[in-house]
């Protein structure tokens, strides 16, 4: 039995009271050593010791190379400090190392300390500190060295650490304790419109209204803020703004992608579950179990099938003749897309080898791959309620009878078209696929019925283009007839996009081909992960295996997925999680900035029930995010310029999705509703309900990093380009938005100037302007006018102009595109 | 390059987005650490350079190598038989697995000192044969169009990954600052197959990206003020935003992202002043226009395109992507002659033209010209009168970058199905690119997501008889 599977409470109790002393002892030289020792390695010795110089032979990236030494022996001698001739080269002797000056007495004692107990290296695989310097793995073997990796370890939260500074919660008694620890302080709490634009910002995608603004200035009560973050949780708004996080991670789009670029017109149910999922805090263990198997474990929750929308929502090629390569490539995206979100490890290496630096076998991502060995993919109607499919049926039925002339004429023009072209298409198959298609249905091999099922979509493609072969006369009884057809409302197509099993047997999953023999794989969890194999349990028509799959990621002991989701939310809040790598957990990844706070989230995010409100509603309670952003560095501080150890927080620039949404809700044109089919971004409705197009995504968005819904997105790029600045300065989108915007501030008569600009600056920023800002305003909202006037009489649209200006300088701010 | 291997942080990111649209500014910004990081306007190549820029002539749809750059003899006897049970069978995208094979109808001759085989549908082409490696024995992974050109700008039939002139502007940086680093243009409006993916940057930032310029007054989206703004309302609107930015950034100190934005709005201003002036062609003379065909009706397009091309890699444009024929127009299913014949036409003129321009400007020795499309065409006949998609072996060509031209690498079997000989596979071809500007295709890489990514997937090699011979 390996540690990941024991329960989490005597995980617990194991680290509190550990079996033996020697593995404390290499616990904290471990501790240690990460927190003394790496710094000085990393920042006075790798440069010339390291991947790129190996001076005098030696590199001390690694525990293996530094024992191994170079030219002149070995470096360390562990226990030794006085034999080791790192120390002596440090203490500066004979040879006086690092050659730029004497290392402090506090750095030169940290190194000493560390060879007398033992120069313990963790994690000792060569390379722990710089990938480059990586040895690659042995092939086929996972160790206990491999096994012992942090992110494999299970979850193991220790007490709260005691701090002098104010804390709120939990998460400032680890942020804290660790500040302390390096010498730093955290920064002063930040002002109160600040804090209202920050966390307005974060957990809702949308800036504070004035009214809003208003509000939380007027309430002076201790718990203004908790009342205001649970007002922020408990809106719509949330569930639009959390869900675009998790539409991120899965790839989500509303087209094939490929060439044709078909739209996905039922996508958008997919997008309104995770919605609503989100609004009804939905625990995240269910909802993953829903996405991945919600058909085998809750078939009567409509729901839960809509929720195997997940499964669907890779790209797809709607005129590949390798329909082999084609199902290989959309299982392939399935195992890599579930490696990613849900375990936080890139598994996509070991498709062609065993991974050369993390330990996953080859056979580990064929064994996750076939979990998902038995799906059929299938459009199907699903309903809400019983109701709602009584109703469906019933307005089906009566359009049904309304149009079964009109169509019965339709088909009888087409049915030719259909039968000829359709067996045109299934001849088209290579040499492969053809024999699948003489094989009466009842004697095709599961792996058979999916490589038809997926070849069958282009015979069917064949029936829905029939139309366009008509010609002459009779495309023009077509038009006319379908005229008439489409005179008569349809109800709105129920379908969503499913996955179910095929039956109870699954299609063989093979290892290998080419060069190498293939291998038949069954379903196993990642061999460095332990445990027993899994348990299928299958029904009449269906494998288990996404369902065994599925409970077994979200098992309250896995080592992996609450980890992994509690530092994504983590990272919506301070824009890197507490791991900067979010979808990679592995020793290419980072490690852990808070370990132990890490720990402590997971095993509160699973003692609470898997629910994601409190999770939000701790860190953003807490005084490490209530910390201003506007504090120099300090000397101390230098050495972090990126503040990872939060003390200080750090300037966001919005998102794709809030710049945009902000701008329509500056100007006052934000339509908020709830969801259903997507619409253009033209339309003022918010940047998740617009339509994602993988060939022609919107411009807007795409220069602000948007996603690209083609490979899962952990973390969006955050860039400044002119692209950018172009668009908001002279594109059309920024300019019109600057109108309303206009619209919605200018005195109406014209005189009270101060009062609109006063609005506008409320608007956008959330504050009103300084006296020496309102007056600047006003300056150049004059020049503006005269500018547009020349030396003739000033009109109702000179005046609009240089509003419409005004309003399209806040816009474009840095204070607009900024969070502090 | 090796710290191109850890994970950049935020910082870094911005540092490394310097390598392309606006990276001086930044790496100006981010002061003294920064400049070490990226001293110069552009990056060190890992070894010395052969050339400086690219231009990649795209013929999208996949143009047929049998009809004219690889005669097939051998092809005209089959004529109309089956395909021989001695050739390996392939998938065809169309599916006419049955369908006859069909000789050229073009006339083809040796050209140049080298004695090259150029058919009769691209007469300035053979003109410059003495210029060009023609390299017979290309293949590819996509056999659909999507994958194909997906693959032959990315290294792989999936979408996703960075164009290989992302890859190039991440690895080398810019030598303009005012104009983007790797510039792309379409002969028509239509748009190409998978849109602006093509030149997507993947998973990199978007300031890799490139930058699609067209003719006329904005060659770059939004470049221009509407005209209802007008320049003089522009300008203090420019002014009120700077100061705007100016009192925001005293309070909030050490944030150089802030610094960043209020130059790229510089920048912006200043791309005003000089993309214009890249596109105006009327700074050309009349013979230079006639030699690129600009002043035909049939050529003026992309005439006009591969002139601007020229401009671009003067002013020290890194990577630049003509595509010729959008909208897969080269897809030749059916009516090969007709199609073909049209298109040569376009494209030959200009092709011939800026080669010659560059060769006597003396910029044909450091640029690399690279003339094909994302497949070539199979042997078979399609619908009587027309060819298949062949990703099993098609032609491309390559000239300048002191490349030996007046030769052929490579070849096809005898009717031009399977690449046979010194076989170059698309990553081959990306690692030969690659390699010409100095770069190391194994020692460009990019972290993503755990994993050590590189433009040819790992895989490939620089095509030694390409580059020597």
């Amino acid at each position: 039995m390996t540690s990941y599977a024991r329960p989490l409470l005597a995980a617990a109790v194991l680290t509190a009271v550990p079996p033996a002393a020697p593995a404390a002892d290499k616990d904290e030289a471990a501790k240690f050593f990460e927190a003394s020792v790496r710094p000085i390695l990393v920042a006075q010795c790798v440069k010339c010791h390291g991947p790129e110089k190996q001076k005098g032979g030696l590199r001390l990236d690694s525990g293996e190379a530094a024992l191994k030494g170079g030219d002149a022996g070995p470096a360390v001698v562990p226990g030794k400090p006085d034999a080791s001739p790192l120390i002596h080269a440090v203490r500066y002797g004979d040879v006086q190392m690092p050659p730029a000056g004497k290392m402090s007495d506090a750095e030169i004692a940290a190194l000493e300390k560390w060879v007398k107990d033992g120069a313990v290296w963790p994690g000792a695989k060569a390379g722990g500190m710089v990938p480059a310097g990586h040895a690659a793995r042995k092939p086929g073997t996972i160790t206990d060295e491999d096994r012992a990796w942090w992110a494999f370890r299970p979850v193991a939260p220790v007490a709260v650490p005691g701090t002098r500074h104010p804390a709120r919660n939990a998460v400032d008694g680890f942020v804290f304790a660790r500040l302390e620890k390096e010498g730093l302080s955290p920064a002063p709490e930040a002002g109160k419109l600040a804090l209202l634009r920050r966390v307005t910002f974060d957990l809702t995608g949308l800036p504070p209204t004035p009214d809003e603004v208003a509000a939380f200035l007027a309430d002076t009560s201790a718990d203004a803020y908790e009342k205001l973050v649970d007002r922020l949780l408990a809106s719509p708004r949330y569930a639009e703004r959390q869900a675009r996080f998790w539409l991120d991670l899965v790839r989500y789009a509303e087209s094939d992608g490929y060439r044709a670029d078909f739209p996905r017109p039922q996508a958008w149910r997919y997008r309104d579950y995770v919605v609503r999922s989100f609004a009804a805090d939905k625990p995240f263990d269910r909802f993953v179990r829903e996405q991945l198997a919600g058909d085998e474990l809750y078939p009567a929750d409509p729901d839960a099938l809509i929720a195997t929308g997940f499964l669907r929502l890779g790209i797809y090629e709607y005129n590949q003749r390798d329909v082999r390569g084609q199902w290989a490539a959309i299982l392939n995206d399935l195992t890599d897309v579930t490696g990613d979100a849900l375990l936080g490890l890139g598994v996509g290496c070991a498709r062609c080898h065993d991974h050369k630096f993390d330990p996953l076998l080859q056979k580990d991502y064929f064994a996750l791959q076939s979990f998902f060995a038995g799906i059929a993919m299938r459009d199907e109607p699903v309903f809400a309620s019983p109701a709602a499919k009584a109703e469906y049926d019933s307005k089906l039925a009566a359009w049904e009878a309304k149009t079964a002339e009109v169509r019965a004429k339709i088909d009888a023009l087409l049915e030719p078209i259909r039968k000829k072209e359709m067996a045109v298409a299934a001849g088209k198959f290579p040499a492969d696929i053809q024999p699948i298609f003489a094989k009466a249905p009842a004697d095709r091999t599961p792996g058979e019925r999916q490589l038809y099922d997926l070849a069958y979509r282009q015979v069917e493609y064949e029936f829905d283009r029939a139309p366009a072969k008509l010609k002459g006369e009779q495309k023009a009884e077509y038009d006319r007839l379908k005229k008439e057809l489409d005179a008569v409302a349809k109800p709105a197509d129920p379908d969503a996009m499913v996955t179910r099993d095929l039956g109870p047997v699954a299609a063989e999953t093979r290892m290998g081909g080419g060069r190498q023999k293939p291998v038949t794989v069954d379903p196993a969890f990642p061999t460095v992960l332990g445990g027993p194999l899994p348990t299928i349990k299958g029904g009449e028509q269906t494998t288990g295996r996404r369902a065994a799959l599925a409970e077994w990621l979200t098992r309250p002991d896995h080592p992996l997925t609450a980890r992994v989701l509690v530092n994504r939310v983590w990272q919506q809040h301070f824009g890197t999680g507490l791991v900067a790598t979010p979808s990679d957990y592995g020793t290419l990844g980072e490690k852990p900035t808070h370990p132990e706070l890490l720990d402590h989230l997971a095993a509160e995010f699973v003692r609470g029930g898997w629910k994601l409100k409190p999770l939000h509603r701790l860190i953003v309670t807490s005084a490490t995010y209530r910390q201003s952003s506007a504090v120099p560095a300090t000397s101390a501080a230098k050495n972090d310029p990126d503040a990872r150890l939060l003390w200080r927080m750090t300037v966001r620039r919005l998102d794709a999705e809030q710049v945009r949404d902000a701008l329509l809700a500056t100007s006052g044109e934000l339509k908020l509703d709830a969801g259903g089919p997507s619409v253009p971004a033209g339309e003022p409705r918010r940047s998740v309900f617009t339509k994602v197009i993988r060939n022609t995504p919107d411009p807007l968005l795409a220069s602000f990093d948007a996603a690209d819904g083609i490979l899962g997105c952990a973390k969006r790029n955050v860039t400044v380009t002119p692209t950018q600045s172009l668009l908001l300065l002279n594109g059309g989108f920024g300019l019109a938005r600057a109108k309303a915007f206009a619209t919605r501030v200018m005195p109406a008569d014209g005189k009270d100037a101060p009062e609109g600009v006063r609005k506008a600056f409320g608007l956008a920023f959330g504050r009103p302007p300084t006296a020496v800002e309102a007056e600047e305003a006003l300056a150049f909202l004059k020049g503006q006018v005269k500018v547009a006037s020349g030396n003739g009489p000033v009109t109702a649209a000179h005046r609009l102009g240089a509003w419409t200006d005004f309003c399209h300088a806040l816009l474009n701010a840095n204070e607009f595109l900024y969070v502090d | 390059m090796g710290d191109d291997f850890a994970l950049p942080t935020r910082r870094d990111a911005l540092i490394r987005g310097g390598g392309g649209f606006g990276s001086v500014v930044l790496s100006y910004l981010l002061g003294r650490d920064a400049r070490a990081a990226d001293p110069a306007p552009g990056k060190a190549p890992h070894h010395k350079p052969r050339a400086k820029s690219v231009i990649f002539l795209f013929m999208e749809g996949g143009p047929s190598h049998i009809d004219l750059f690889d005669p097939k003899p051998e092809l005209t006897k089959l004529h109309g038989q089956k395909l021989p049970a001695s050739f390996k069978p392939v998938i065809l995208s169309m599916g006419e697995n049955d369908a006859p094979l069909m000789a050229s109808k073009r006339t083809f001759k040796q050209h140049g000192k080298g004695g090259l085989w150029i058919s009769d549908w691209l007469p300035h082409t053979a003109g410059c044969a003495d210029d060009l490696a023609v390299i017979r024995s290309c293949w590819a992974d996509g056999i659909n169009h999507s994958g194909g050109v997906c693959q032959m700008n990315t290294g792989s039939t999936l979408a996703g990954r960075p164009s290989l002139g992302s890859w190039v502007t991440y690895g080398l940086g810019t030598e303009n600052k005012n104009l983007p680093a790797f510039v792309v243009m379409q002969d028509t409006p239509t748009q190409v197959v998978n849109g602006p993916r093509n030149w997507g940057a993947g998973f990199m930032p978007a300031v890799h990206q490139g930058t699609r310029l067209e003719a006329g007054p904005e060659p770059i989206p939004n470049l221009n003020p509407p005209a209802v703004v007008g320049a003089d309302r522009q300008k203090a609107k420019l002014d009120y935003l700077a100061a705007l930015n100016k009192r925001h950034a005293e309070t909030r100190l050490d944030q150089t992202e802030l610094d960043a934005r209020i130059k790229s709005y510089e920048l912006a201003f200043r791309m005003q002043a000089e993309a214009p002036d890249v596109v105006d062609l009327a700074k050309e003379t009349a013979e230079t226009k006639a030699l690129y065909g600009a002043d035909e009706k049939e050529t003026e397009t992309f005439g006009r395109q591969c002139l601007l091309a020229r401009r671009l890699v003067e002013r020290g444009v890194r990577f630049v992507q003509l595509y010729h024929g959008c909208g897969s127009k080269w897809d030749s299913h059916s009516n090969l002659e007709k199609n073909h014949t049209a298109l040569c036409k376009a494209q030959d003129k200009p092709v011939a033209g800026l080669l010659r321009d560059l060769k006597r400007r003396g910029l044909l020795d450091d640029t690399l010209v690279i003339w094909g499309g994302e497949f070539g065409r199979t042997p078979h006949s399609e619908q009587g009168n027309g060819r298949d998609h062949n990703p099993y072996g098609f032609t491309m060509w390559m000239a300048g970058a002191g490349i030996r031209g007046g030769r052929t690498i490579g070849s096809t079997d005898a009717v031009g199905l399977h690449a046979v000989e010194d076989r170059l596979h698309v990553h081959d071809l990306h690692a030969t690119i690659l390699h010409l500007l100095g770069v190391d295709h194994m020692k460009l890489v990019y972290t993503h997501k755990g994993r050590p990514e590189r433009p040819t997937l790992n895989e490939g090699e620089p095509a030694e008889k390409v580059l020597r011979g």
